[in-house]
């Protein structure tokens, strides 16, 4: 993994209209190259805020973002092209198929139409959804849904992929292609981010997590490093209750 | 615009009610507004005819409410329970509008005015005096009206009873003068009365072009109800550009950049394209399936081509307001019936149901404001007043405005949203 950061994001700062309390407070992360980088957190932490003020989507009220060398005011659309996103949501419409619905996002991201229908057929095959691409995605399980979602994704070969929980509702075999696809992405260069709730698969899959609580990062490291510097943890997810507390968060 | 057409299309149930509804909407607006287009000069009104006068005035009336066409009448003989007492009655149970019943005397009693009129024309203080002998009582006619009948129903039988007993007594007392003068100048040759009066009025619609077009139900009707369904394109629309939004489609585009001007772009033409494919189909409405049910054929006018440029420009401001209101409203919900009641409103204020001219003065300057009511007199320029291209620039250019408005203020909602 390379030491230099493809993602440095200093003092970021995001306080909702209406909202006494900072959704994010003054949070700083340096993400190296060609990681898979875990931003984990209770419901309402700041983790969804942080992504989509990564992606550009909302606005930050202070701090600094740059991504590979590129600031995130000064180049938007360059910023834009060099990223990826597979929200939480089923981003695909369902009434289309699989290859329609990539057609379309291709066509957006103004890939070439030859080198679209290349990465169309490629990336059906490795989700195993070649003998559905001309199905109606509506008729589609859940799992087949969500790797069509992480397809589309990363269509356009973007160098860095925001993942906000890409395996949600899905069942083991569905979960273990989509894991493994993202470690072979990673293997080619790709830098990931990617949050979730399953501490677990966290845990095996990300090479570096932070665990961030009330808009603030409270640990971030390594995460068998991490587990190790608190005494009497043995997972990630001991780890994650013992900083974050028993609490319940209801947003 | 394929990903939009494909979505369109596969949605069956949607495409038929898109394209389904428009044209039952005109084929029964126009239908029941027909009936009250027509209600001064062809609805035929059913009316209790009951004569005790048996004489000129009696048979005249009778006769003239035949002749007129515009009414339906039922005479003693063909209602023998009918008479005087019960005429009130039958009335108020709703299945005639109107009862009329002349008084015994009544032409006895014209003839008696006449009479008198003339003896103090020809011989003065030497005239018999009827009046003082009682004899100048007036004949009676006696109109009852059902509670429910309209003013304009009641104005049309009052006009028309005062027309034929003007007619009845005009011409006893044209026959008493024509005796007199006859006797008076001892002459063989009597004068004869002519009903035809010395003026004629001559009815033409007013018109900027030379146009054959007559103004009926379905020239009014059709452009009304098509310029209201072609806004009822916000419904649909307004919903797929939510969902879209919900289903995290929009999340996804936004990333890429200048997707969102493409994306509404493509919705804008798809949607354009559907409201002229709903307009074509209005058209053969009107054109076609109307006249099989008695109306008249809808006439298009002489000017093709400013009508097709119109039917543009109101399916641009109706997909231009779907989207703006698809960009602000949060929920579907919240755009449909917003969406739905605002059309309504702005179709009311636009002269849709109610002519904008008979509005109060404060309305008419409101209606001015809808662009319903810049569609509706822009159709009517062309299908009512024969215009074209001239005619309805201005129409043209407030619709195309008010699209560039709707879209922008949708741009600029969705660029400060980003806060």
């Amino acid at each position: 993994m390379s030491e230099i950061p493809v993602i440095q994001v200093k003092d970021l700062s995001k306080t909702y209209r209406g909202s006494e309390t900072p959704a994010l407070n003054r949070i700083s992360l340096s993400i190296p190259g060609n990681e898979i980088f875990g931003l984990l957190g209770p419901n309402g932490a700041g983790k969804t805020t942080t992504l989509h003020i990564l992606c550009g989507f909302i606005k930050k009220d202070a701090g600094s973002v740059v991504m590979n060398g590129l600031t995130l005011e000064k180049n938007e659309r360059d910023f834009k092209k060099i990223i990826g996103l597979v929200p939480q949501e089923i981003a695909v419409y369902e009434s289309l198929t699989p290859v329609e619905n990539l057609r379309f996002y291709g066509k957006m991201y103004g890939l070439e139409p030859e080198r679209l229908n290349y990465r169309i057929s490629e990336c059906l095959a490795l989700m195993s959804l070649e003998k559905s691409r001309n199905k109606l995605v509506k008729t589609f399980s859940g799992g087949m849904k969500r790797r069509l979602n992480l397809i589309a994704g990363i269509l356009h070969e973007p160098s860095i992929l925001f993942l906000d929980e890409p395996t949600v509702g899905v069942d083991v075999q569905s979960r273990t292609v989509i894991l493994d696809h993202l470690k072979e992405l990673n293997a080619k260069g790709m830098t990931i981010i990617y949050t979730s709730h399953y501490l677990e698969e966290a845990e095996q899959f990300c090479s570096t997590v932070a665990i961030i609580d009330a808009g603030q990062i409270i640990v971030s490291g390594r995460p068998k490093e991490l587990i190790r510097s608190v005494d009497g943890c043995n997972s990630l997810e001991m780890l994650y209750l013992h900083i974050t507390g028993r609490k319940l968060r209801d947003n | 615009m394929e990903k939009e057409t494909l979505i369109l299309i596969r949605d069956k149930a949607g495409l038929a009610i898109l394209f389904l509804m428009p044209m039952f909407l005109i084929f029964v607006m126009t239908l029941i507004q027909d009936s009250t287009f027509k209600e001064l000069d062809e609805t035929q009104i059913n009316i209790l005819y009951l004569d005790l006068d048996g004489d000129s005035l009696g048979t005249g009336i009778e006769n003239g409410l035949r002749s007129s066409g515009f009414f339906n009448v039922t005479t003693v003989g063909e209602d023998t329970g009918l008479n005087k007492e019960n005429m009130n009655r039958r009335v108020a149970e709703g299945k005639f509008q109107i009862g009329i019943l002349v008084e015994s005397g009544a032409t006895e009693a014209i003839r008696d005015k006449a009479r008198s009129v003339i003896q103090n024309a020809f011989f003065g203080d030497q005239a018999e005096d009827l009046e003082k002998h009682g004899l100048m009582e007036p004949g009676k006619i006696v109109v009852y009206f059902d509670p429910v009948i309209k003013n304009s129903y009641k104005q049309t039988v009052m006009s028309a009873l005062q027309n034929f007993t003007f007619n009845v007594e005009a011409k006893i007392n044209f026959e008493y003068f024509a005796d007199e003068v006859t006797q008076q100048l001892d002459t063989e040759n009597k004068l004869k009365f002519d009903p035809e009066g010395g003026v004629i009025i001559e009815e033409l619609y007013a018109s900027t072009k030379f146009t054959e077009i007559v103004p009926n139900s379905v020239q009014h009707n059709v452009p009304a109800w098509t310029v209201f369904a072609m806004f009822f394109i916000i419904i649909p629309l307004t919903g797929n550009i939510i969902k879209e939004r919900d289903s995290g489609s929009a999340l996804r585009l936004r990333l890429i950049p200048g997707s969102y001007l493409v994306s509404m772009l493509a919705k804008a033409g798809l949607y354009v394209v559907v409201c002229l494919i709903q307009f074509v189909l209005m058209m053969v409405v009107g054109m076609y399936i109307l006249p099989m049910f008695g109306t008249p054929a809808l006439d298009p006018g002489g000017h093709r081509t400013a009508l097709i440029v119109l039917a543009f420009a109101v399916a641009l401001a109706a997909t231009g307001y779907g989207i703006m209101l698809g960009t602000i409203a949060t929920t579907h919900d919240q755009a449909a019936s917003f969406g739905a009641v605002s059309v309504i409103i702005l179709a009311a204020l636009g002269g849709v149901w109610v002519p904008v001219f008979i509005m109060p003065g404060i309305m008419q300057t409101i209606s001015t404001f809808s662009p319903l009511n810049w569609g509706l007199e822009g159709f009517y320029n062309i299908f009512l007043r024969g215009g074209g291209f001239p005619e309805i620039m201005k129409h043209l250019m407030l619709l195309i405005g008010f699209f560039i408005l709707t879209v922008g203020v949708a741009f600029q909602y969705r660029r400060i949203r980003r806060i």
